[in-house]
């Protein structure tokens, strides 16, 4: 029974957006590619330092080793305890290809690290190598940028597709790719009626994000379509880690960068990932943005000191203390609007409300997510909990409350002739997995739709055969 | 012989699942749809009435709630 009831959740499980991390995203790659990209020391260095604890161990164990090491070594390495950690660790390096399996002379199993990957690793650890492409020497900017200016010029161009994803109006509007790549993504569609592009349910889970997450998202579909451009996906990746271990308030050189980068670097820049006074000025300033983002969604230290400005109160109220229409607007998602000062905006959590995002695909989870990322830095004082309990039941239970019951599309079997059968059919169901609910005592049983030609088929095999 | 049948498995508690019943009895959808009532979690409706049913079933939450907020002015 409980089997029976697994099944139908998965099957019914509301598409909600996946954040891939980075070696989420690195598996999906095909193996040449992988096999490129650790040509460059930079990417070797981005993996590894994502990578969990134990792998980094390993892999700095093994880099030195010129011959095939056995597996069981390896697994000597953490006591038995771990066994189960050893072992994803294991798999993770396997499918990210750092190490691959080799037979060791004796025929016992062994681990051989990649030759791309271990050349490339130790320059990026010990030095040599070819220097980065942008790192040639500049003159000194006449009018360098600092920090603060880079920050707020990130947020302000990443505010600008956020902006036109919710349609407010002061959007000073994005370039017909960004919108290419937002309809790719799925988090906008084209309307039916007037195609223009809308935003889809998928596009309001992304709104919540906070910003690594969504930079990072929005990059990895937007890598997705490079190679459609005649871009080179091996360059960009290289050059996005390349631009991850830059460091901030320092300017680049756009010198010696291919025609393909140099298409990349303005993409970058309308997303606001890179800096640039001019589109020929020949330098760049990487943002927080860019640094952010091999780290995938791992990062803490480096995320956006942004001041959080919401306030919620146990009588459902919200108060957010911001000019920005972007962040009214967001809360205008989940919540009834009631006034708007010129540096506040109050509203109130109904069951309405919260209803309308639900139903538009926001779940209650990330309606809470975001109302915690940006608390105001009072609430987070008083904290924890930084958001009233009773609040985040409520909304909780506002969620549970439409899914009164679940369903699935399903075929039912029943009347069976003998128990013999029933149990025979049911069996063959169980293990294609498509079983959804069985009874023995009443002969009765569902199968999920798909599997229900493969049943039926074997049904008829079988009864010819008994018969 | 075996009996087969498309339809829609629904799974939900008990309270859900009386509501449902009673639906079917008093015909309030217009007919009757519950194929075969499985067990006490679970019944097996026909497929073309379930955005009728789903309608049906918010209006009930609906009904069975009750503004929280205090607006306030």
């Amino acid at each position: 029974m409980a089997e029976a009831s697994k099944v139908i959740k998965i099957t019914l499980q509301s598409k909600n957006l996946q954040c891939k991390n980075l070696h989420d995203y690195l598996k999906t790659l095909p193996t040449e590619i992988l096999d490129r990209l650790y040509n460059h020391p930079t990417t070797c260095l981005a993996v590894y330092r994502e990578l969990p604890e134990i792998a980094q161990h390993y892999v700095i164990r093994i880099l030195f080793v010129e011959q095939p090491v056995p597996q069981a070594v390896v697994a000597s390495w953490v006591s038995q305890a771990y066994s189960k950690e050893h072992n994803e660790v294991a798999q993770v390096l396997s499918s990210l290809r750092v190490w691959q399996e080799a037979a060791i002379p004796g025929g016992l199993p062994g681990w051989i690290m990649n030759s791309a990957f271990k050349r490339n690793m130790k320059i990026a650890l010990l030095g040599g190598g070819k220097p980065w492409s942008m790192s040639s020497q500049l003159e000194t900017d006449s009018k360098p940028r600092d920090i603060p200016y880079l920050d707020s010029y990130a947020m302000e161009r990443w505010e600008c597709v956020l902006h036109y994803m919710v349609g407010s109006q002061q959007q000073e509007g994005i370039s017909a790719d960004a919108v290419r790549i937002l309809l790719h993504a799925g988090l906008m569609k084209r309307d039916e009626d007037d195609g223009s592009p809308v935003i889809t349910r998928e596009g309001f889970q992304f709104l919540l994000l906070d910003t690594p997450s969504q930079v990072w998202y929005f990059i990895l579909q937007y890598l997705d379509t490079v190679e459609s451009r005649g871009l080179d996906l091996v360059d960009c990746l290289t050059f996005l880690f390349q631009l991850s271990f830059s460091t901030m308030g320092k300017d680049y050189s756009t010198e010696g960068m291919s025609d393909g980068l140099l298409v990349f670097l303005q993409h970058l820049r309308e997303f606001g990932l890179v800096y640039q006074r001019k589109r020929k000025a020949g330098r760049f300033y990487p943002t927080r943005l860019a640094l952010n983002i091999a780290s995938g969604q791992s990062r803490s230290q480096l995320d956006m000191n942004r001041e959080g400005y919401i306030v919620v109160e146990t009588n459902y109220r919200v108060y957010a203390y911001t000019d920005s229409n972007l962040q009214v607007a967001l809360l205008g998602l989940f919540c009834e609007l009631m006034y708007r000062f010129p540096n506040l905006a109050v509203g109130i959590l109904t069951r309405d409300s919260v209803r309308q995002a639900l139903k538009s695909g926001i779940t209650a989870e990330q309606i809470v997510g975001f109302l915690r990322l940006h608390a105001h830095h009072r609430m987070v004082a008083v904290g924890p909990p930084v958001l009233p309990p009773t609040v985040v039941d409520q909304i909780k239970l506002w969620e549970n409350e439409r899914n009164r019951f679940t369903f699935s599309e399903g075929i039912l079997y029943s009347q069976f002739l003998s128990q013999a059968d029933f149990e025979v059919l049911r069996d063959h169901a169980q293990d294609l997995g498509v079983l959804t609910w069985q009874n023995p005592q009443r002969r009765t049983m569902v199968v999920t739709r798909s599997g229900h030609e493969e049943v039926k088929r074997f049904w008829k095999r079988y009864s010819k055969g008994a018969g | 012989m075996v009996n087969v049948m498309k339809g829609i498995l629904i799974e939900c508690d008990q309270a859900m699942k009386q509501f449902l019943l009673h639906l079917d009895e008093t015909v309030a959808l217009g007919r009757k749809f519950i194929i075969q009532d499985l067990d006490e979690r679970h019944l097996f409706i026909s497929a073309d009435i379930l955005e009728t049913l789903q309608a049906r079933v918010d209006d009930l939450m609906d009904q069975i709630s009750f503004p929280l907020a205090d607006r306030g002015l």
